[in-house]
């Protein structure tokens, strides 16, 4: 029900994203949604691709930081109140986000700190999670 | 008619300064400042015989060191033969600690300091009467150089506890009839209070903290022009001159450092007058001097950079003989116009090793290799950055996160970074601030790598 996804340590200096993206390129890998944050020192940019053991692969080989996290990938009706009705359910069930962001308009990526807990309580609330092949392509 | 300057007012020893006046400005001990060049060489000759067979007959180390190199006491026979005589290293005193290197009983000795050590072993020195005689009388010569006088209320801002910096400076102006106000270091706010409250007319600091008092004094709105601080005594640390004469603007005084080491006194070696304000009058009457190549150890031409060796001339309880100080400077003999004879030194701004002074606490880099090798999350690779922020030395250590150490929380990234912060700040005894860097993101250099990129 969850899918993998991929952190890298960045370093806060220009081109460091660009390397890494780069290396997903030269793997042939596409990103299908991506987060960056940082700390103002160092950051952590987290990426949903389409290979995950490739894109592993290449990061490995070139020595780059970087995990594999399981999180939970949602499509959301497209409508008002959406979003928030995904949160309460999870607020209800007593599952903390870690983070949360946005692919594809209305597919979102959560990482919760009770992965099992929030899978049930969204299957409750009748969400289906999505799988890295079902996050459709824009044209 | 020539004017008058009454020096201790604030703002009348820079402008006397400023007039060439410097006959209105107060010289310590005239006889000995101002004496012949003649006469300085012959009591330095006098002293260095006296103190070179004290030396021989007092302390083992030095009794087989020079046995081995088949030198005499009874072969000084002119100040040039001090090369005959073996250097002193560090390294010396931390071999011999804690007493090796003592010449008297621990009873004659009144006081000890110790100076911090790189790998943990610090060194401790020792003081007796007559040591402590020669330390105020440097430090009255150097205050009354900024126009320090009898009737200025003293405040010290530098820690006491075993750092020569702060016992030092007091006993010498106590000496001179000042009276100390022994605030110690830290509470900044109650510094100004205190200058306010209790007349401080002179600050005893490191330049990065007076920097430090006076913006916190302006944005208390403290008004340093009418404060009554009028003179600001900097040490443990190089003083850029940028530094200084913004100090001397935004709080309206007078500032000068002075150089010093624990291994052969503590402050008071060398102090600057305000004639020659990037240099410092050594005492010569206590210290023979001499520049060499650090490679070599062989002297330079006269006003060439090179290391500064000194050979106190008058130590008792540790005397120590050519002590490399690893500091560059040059020396000139030239009189100076403020009617002193004593040599003067650059002020020292670069050492030969690489020996970092933060906020007055000496950091070694080998420190910060030994602790980051200790923690596993992150590579040997290390980089160092000094920086001055706010008036302050800032240090920050860039280290690389190995690959699987590398966590998607950055929670768990913070508590490594903390965790590093810590453990070197353990060991430093000063904060840092760690920036982890991706692995590999430190440059590598062929050869010696350049760990420092000091920026101050």
């Amino acid at each position: 029900m969850s899918v993998k996804q991929i952190s890298a340590f960045l370093q806060s200096s220009p081109g460091h994203l660009a390397r890494i993206l780069a290396l997903f390129e030269s793997a042939n890998v596409s990103v299908r949604g991506y987060s960056v944050s940082d700390t103002g020192d160092y950051g952590i940019a987290r990426f949903i691709v389409d290979d995950v053991p490739s894109a592993l692969n290449v990061l490995e080989g070139e020595g780059v930081a970087h995990a594999e996290t399981d999180v939970l990938c949602l499509c959301l009706d497209d409508a008002p109140g959406e979003l928030a009705r995904v949160m309460k359910v999870l607020s209800e069930s007593g599952v903390n986000i870690s983070y949360s962001y946005s692919m594809i308009s209305t597919y979102i990526v959560l990482k919760c700190d009770d992965e099992g807990k929030a899978a049930d309580a969204l299957s409750a609330a009748g969400y289906e999670f999505v799988s890295l092949s079902k996050i459709p392509s824009v044209a | 008619m020539l004017h008058t300057y009454d020096i201790s007012r604030k703002g009348e020893a820079l402008r006397a300064a400023k007039d060439g006046a410097f006959d209105q400005l107060p010289i310590f001990d005239e006889q000995i400042e101002c004496a012949s060049r003649e006469y300085i060489e012959a009591l330095q000759l006098e002293k260095l015989k006296r103190q070179v067979k004290y030396t021989y007959e007092n302390v083992q180390y030095y009794r087989d060191l020079m046995d081995q190199a088949h030198v005499n006491p009874d072969d000084i026979k002119s100040l040039e033969d001090v090369r005959l005589l073996p250097f002193t290293d560090k390294s010396a005193l931390r071999d011999t600690y804690p007493y090796g290197l003592f010449a008297v009983d621990l009873d004659q000795v009144r006081e000890l300091h110790a100076s911090s050590g790189t790998t943990g072993k610090p060194i401790v020195v020792g003081y007796t009467d007559s040591d402590m005689d020669v330390w105020s009388d440097c430090i009255a010569r150097l205050v009354q150089m900024a126009g320090v006088m009898p009737s200025d209320n003293a405040q010290m801002a530098f820690g006491y506890g075993m750092f020569t910096g702060g016992f030092g400076l007091h006993y010498g102006l106590q000496k001179l009839g000042c009276t100390m106000i022994p605030a110690g270091s830290g509470n900044t706010e109650r510094h100004i209070q205190m200058i306010e409250d209790y007349g401080t007319t002179v600050l005893i600091a490191t330049p990065s903290y007076a920097m430090h008092i006076c913006e916190v004094g302006e944005e208390m709105g403290y008004d340093w022009e009418s404060s009554p601080l009028r003179i600001g005594l900097f040490g443990g640390e190089p003083c850029p001159p940028g530094l200084k004469a913004e100090i001397e603007s935004r709080m309206h005084i007078v500032c000068t450092d002075n150089y010093g080491l624990t291994e052969v006194m503590g402050p008071g070696v060398s102090g600057e007058c305000l004639a020659s304000r990037d240099q410092q009058h050594i005492a010569e009457d206590h210290f023979l001097w001499e520049v060499v190549d650090p490679d070599t150890g062989e002297p330079v031409a006269e006003g060439e950079m090179g290391e500064l060796v000194l050979t106190p001339l008058d130590k008792q309880a540790i005397p120590v003989l050519r002590y490399r100080t690893h500091d560059l400077t040059r020396v000139t003999k030239e009189p100076c116009e403020c009617g002193r004879t004593h040599a003067r030194m650059d002020k020292v701004r670069s050492r030969c090793d690489d020996m970092l002074i933060i906020r007055g606490t000496n950091v070694f880099p080998s420190q910060i290799e030994d602790v980051l090798t200790g923690i596993e999350e992150v590579t040997p690779h290390y980089h160092i950055i000094v920086e001055t922020v706010n008036g302050m030395d800032s240090l920050t250590v860039q280290t690389e996160i190995r690959p699987e150490a590398f966590s998607d929380s950055f929670q768990e990234m913070d508590a490594i970074r903390k965790k590093i912060e810590e453990k070197l700040k353990g060991v430093l005894l000063v904060g840092v601030k760690v920036q982890l860097m991706e692995p590999g993101g430190i440059q590598r250099t062929a050869g010696k790598a350049k760990h420092v990129d000091d920026r101050r």
